[in-house]
């Protein structure tokens, strides 16, 4: 059996990777024994040995020079083509999309998420269907019209072939990116509306692990559900001991922001930003928002530092900033106490919020990502360029594939193939790995139709009936078969770093923020390990294919 | 004692079958020969005899059914064996968007070759193939002949020990074809091997020391070309113009010993010799007409 899916963490992945491409590679072991053996008798076997061992020696002694060769060969061949002609697109859609993005009367965060969401969808919509063009085509008209056969006939290896390819379509990619990236990041510059263009930022969160308590004190896996479909936030009731409580690691006093205030000398403070969501259960006072309020604590020390109440906010953040020196009432000494952050609360590096809702009967919604620590920011540079390495490392895997699949089908076919995975992977990966997980209500394709005949709706848990448990063990048989795909098709969210650029954050390089699935590391790590065996497929389908057969 | 081969053929057959597995032809049907080092070795036939997938198996571009290969002691599908061979294909297939000096560039890539070769390499080749004047020029621009003749640089990049070349002379000119049959000897005087497919008997006839006439994949003739072209049966002597008595003498002779004079004609050039012979004398005076052969009258009949 497969591992369950669990959301990306390196140990698994790198093991998942190992047992997946174990698995694939003794598949392909088997099919290649019983083929060779058909082929040459009992010299079968034989033969399968002797194809690993030149396919060993071909990997070890691959040429960079015969492999430069072929990519730069790639590089004249998409220029000299005409491949840069994408620019011409690109160059209209900046010159007219301005007049249709400019909206005065938005908020000047959303007209700021409006134009970078533009630029960034604009390029990597433009740059990947010329790579999946590019790369599907390039291999099968190099057979068809026998160039490749000058190429094999000197000593270059097949996987040379390959690689020089792959790398060469990449370079042409890389080199659209990089003059579309910087096109698009002058125009942004200059294009967003002077009113808006403080919003051109790059904050640096710190998130933190997020745990609950319900409205007794207990530990709570969730917050409660007030109804709504999407469960991204759970809820805390008001004036209860239901709180939200994030724990932050490794913080130091570099996180601190200085803040200038009027009149006063510039102080460093912990900045922190929440969005929180109000649930009213009745109107209650409609004149202000509902209030919440931030607890400091540090449970080894028994320190428990209430914040000022806030007020929430409907379209934007709450900034709390939190000096380094604390004073609160002691209640065993009854006296004033001051106490250091980063010295007495968070000595560790560690430090704990707990959050909770002053509004009895009123419940604040909240997410592991609507409250965070903004260290200091960053130029908007950095997220955006940040955001095209996702675009580019997109597009890397799209060649990747593309090459790969030309090696053994004609050009169309390659095309129509990955471009199948590309919408596969980019719209109906989270819904397969739902389906694979178990969290799809309604269980499997004859328990839906039992379920459509019995009129029973989804929720309902069928009786357990012997019929119905045979129903569910056969409905777990396609199951298998769609968990195998979910882990061979590649999720092309983990590449899509657009929104938090539009929304003013840094892309992460480790875990991704929920509710997105995209940071660098994940994305880089995805790509090489696509990369890998996709090589390996494409040496050995080109090398085991008659150039010349009729 | 023949010298050592260059090439084995053992029993080599090659069918091709349908995308079901199905038998569709029979290409090939074991051949077996050896080409010797430093021999130039032709290989006829008529169209789909065999000559040009023997060629293929040879290059690893196709496997075959049954039967082995060798070469330079190496099995055809070793890629290590090509840093040693050169091949003209057929047609020219290749990379059109590039002109000549990217080509050899490219190609000499492929043989590690460090730049300064192949700088050096690539214009002397250039310069071999009479391209200097055309050498930044992409090849889609290029006529047949020069690509026939980039085609050839292209397989000579290496300085390989066996050259096989796949119609070499298709698509060129007499003069062209000429050049390209000089040179074969060339490569033969420098002591590499040569392995050609032709349609062209005459070419064949003109540079070939041994040749392999297949038929509908069989081979069906193997030897040198001068054996097997000699006609032991008939006697041919050439002298300088002779008087009709001495003629008339000399059958008298051939009569007493007991044989039959079939004919007494003067010899006729070939036309490429006549086509060469215009082609030089119109270079060295322009201008005038060619009046030398006294088959050309005076109108130019």
């Amino acid at each position: 059996m497969l591992p369950e899916y669990v959301a990306f963490d390196l140990k698994s992945a790198a093991l998942q990777w190992l047992l997946i491409l174990g698995v694939g590679a003794s598949i392909a072991l088997l099919f290649a024994f019983i083929r060779s053996f058909a082929l040459y008798g009992t010299n079968g076997p034989n033969e399968v040995g002797r194809e690993i061992v030149e396919g060993s020696k071909d990997f070890l002694g691959i040429s960079p020079r015969r492999v430069g060769a072929l990519t730069m060969l790639t590089v004249r061949e998409a220029i000299r083509r005409k491949a840069l002609l994408v620019f011409v697109v690109f160059g209209i859609l900046f010159l007219f999309g301005g007049w249709f993005l400019t909206q005065s009367n938005d908020r000047p965060e959303l007209q700021v998420k409006v134009y970078v969401s533009f630029v960034l969808t604009a390029i990597q919509w433009l740059i990947l269907p010329v790579v999946l063009l590019l790369s599907c085509w390039g291999l099968p008209e190099d057979i068809k019209a026998r160039s490749l056969h000058t190429v094999v006939t000197k000593p270059a290896r097949r996987n040379e072939v390959v690689l020089g390819r792959m790398l060469g379509f990449i370079a042409v990619g890389t080199m659209v990116l990089v003059v579309m990236s910087l096109f698009g990041y002058v125009w942004l510059v200059r294009q967003v509306p002077e009113s808006a263009q403080s919003q051109l930022i790059c904050r640096v969160p710190v998130y933190g692990a997020l745990k609950w308590k319900d409205r007794e004190g207990n530990e709570a896996t969730k917050g409660i559900n007030t109804g709504d479909i999407w469960e991204f936030r759970g809820y805390v009731e008001g004036a209860t001991r239901g709180r939200a409580i994030w724990t932050f690691n490794n913080l130091t006093p570099a996180d601190m922001v200085e803040v200038q205030e009027a009149g006063k000398e510039p102080v460093e403070r912990l900045r922190v930003e929440s969005r929180f969501q109000a649930f009213r259960t009745y109107k209650g006072n409609m004149n202000r928002s509902l209030l919440a309020q931030i607890t400091l604590v540090n449970a080894a020390k028994k320190l428990a530092i209430p914040l000022k109440p806030f007020e929430l906010s409907e379209f934007g953040n709450v900034v709390t900033l939190i000096d380094r020196k604390l004073t609160y009432d002691d209640d065993a000494s009854k006296t004033k106490k001051t106490i250091d952050l980063f010295d007495d609360l968070a000595s560790d590096g560690t430090l704990t919020m707990e959050v909770r809702c002053l509004d009895a009967n009123q419940f604040i919604g909240m997410a592991q990502p609507d409250l965070f620590i903004r260290k200091p920011d960053l130029p908007f540079a950095s997220g955006y360029f940040k955001s095209i390495a996702g675009i580019w490392l997109m597009m890397a895997l799209i060649v990747v594939l593309g090459v790969t699949a030309s090696t053994f089908v004609k050009g169309p076919v390659a095309m129509i193939l990955t471009f199948f995975l590309l919408i596969l992977g980019s719209w109906f990966h989270s819904f397969l790995d739902q389906l694979v997980k178990g969290s799809v209500q309604g269980g499997g394709a004859i328990e839906s139709m039992i379920r459509i005949y019995d009129h029973k709706n989804p929720m309902v848990e069928l009786d357990p009936t012997a019929r119905n448990r045979i129903i569910k063990q056969i409905d777990k048989i396609p199951f298998f078969g769609l968990r195998v795909v979910s882990q061979i098709v590649p999720n092309f969210d983990r590449f899509t770093m657009s929104e938090y650029v539009a929304n003013g954050f840094d892309v992460p390089f480790t875990e991704p923020v929920p509710p997105y699935d995209s940071a660098l590391l994940p994305a880089i790590l995805s790509l090489a390990a696509f990369a890998f065996p996709c090589l390996l497929l494409a040496y050995y389908s080109l090398k085991l294919r008659e150039l010349e057969s009729k | 004692m023949p010298a050592e081969p260059v090439i084995q053929i053992r029993n080599l057959s090659k069918i091709y079958r349908d995308f079901w597995g199905r038998k569709k032809v029979r290409a090939l049907n074991s051949l077996s020969l050896d080409i010797h080092k430093g021999e130039v070795f032709g290989l006829l036939g008529p169209n789909g005899s065999g000559k040009t997938t023997t060629l293929k198996l040879l290059l690893g571009l196709l496997f075959p059914t049954e039967g082995e290969i060798s070469m330079f002691g190496k099995p055809a599908s070793d890629v290590s064996k090509n840093e040693r061979i050169g091949y003209l294909p057929e047609e020219s297939y290749l990379y059109r968007f590039l002109n000549a000096e990217e080509t050899l560039d490219f190609y000499g890539r492929l043989f590690d070759m460090p730049a300064a070769t192949r700088k050096e390499r690539a214009n002397k080749l250039i310069e071999l193939v009479g391209l200097q004047g055309a050498r930044r020029r992409q090849l889609k621009e290029y006529s047949k002949g020069m690509t026939r003749r980039i085609g050839l640089a292209q397989a000579l990049i290496n300085e390989p020990e066996l050259v096989m070349l796949d119609e070499p002379t298709s698509g060129l000119d007499p003069i062209g074809s000429r050049e390209m049959k000089d040179l074969i000897l060339k490569l033969k005087d420098q002591g590499k091997t040569v392995l050609m497919c032709s349609h062209f008997l005459a070419d064949v006839q003109d540079v070939c020391d041994r040749i392999a006439i297949l038929y509908q994949g069989e081979l069906k003739v193997l030897g040198k070309v001068d054996e097997l072209l000699k006609e032991q049966d008939i006697t041919q002597i050439r002298t300088s113009r002779l008087s009709p008595e001495a003629i008339r003498e000399i059958e008298g002779v051939i009569a007493r010993h007991g044989a039959k004079v079939d004919g007494v004609d003067h010899p006729t050039a070939s036309l490429e010799d006549l086509f060469l012979k215009v082609v030089h004398e119109s270079r060295e005076r322009p201008g005038r007409r060619f009046m030398d052969s006294p088959a050309v009258d005076a109108k130019g009949a």
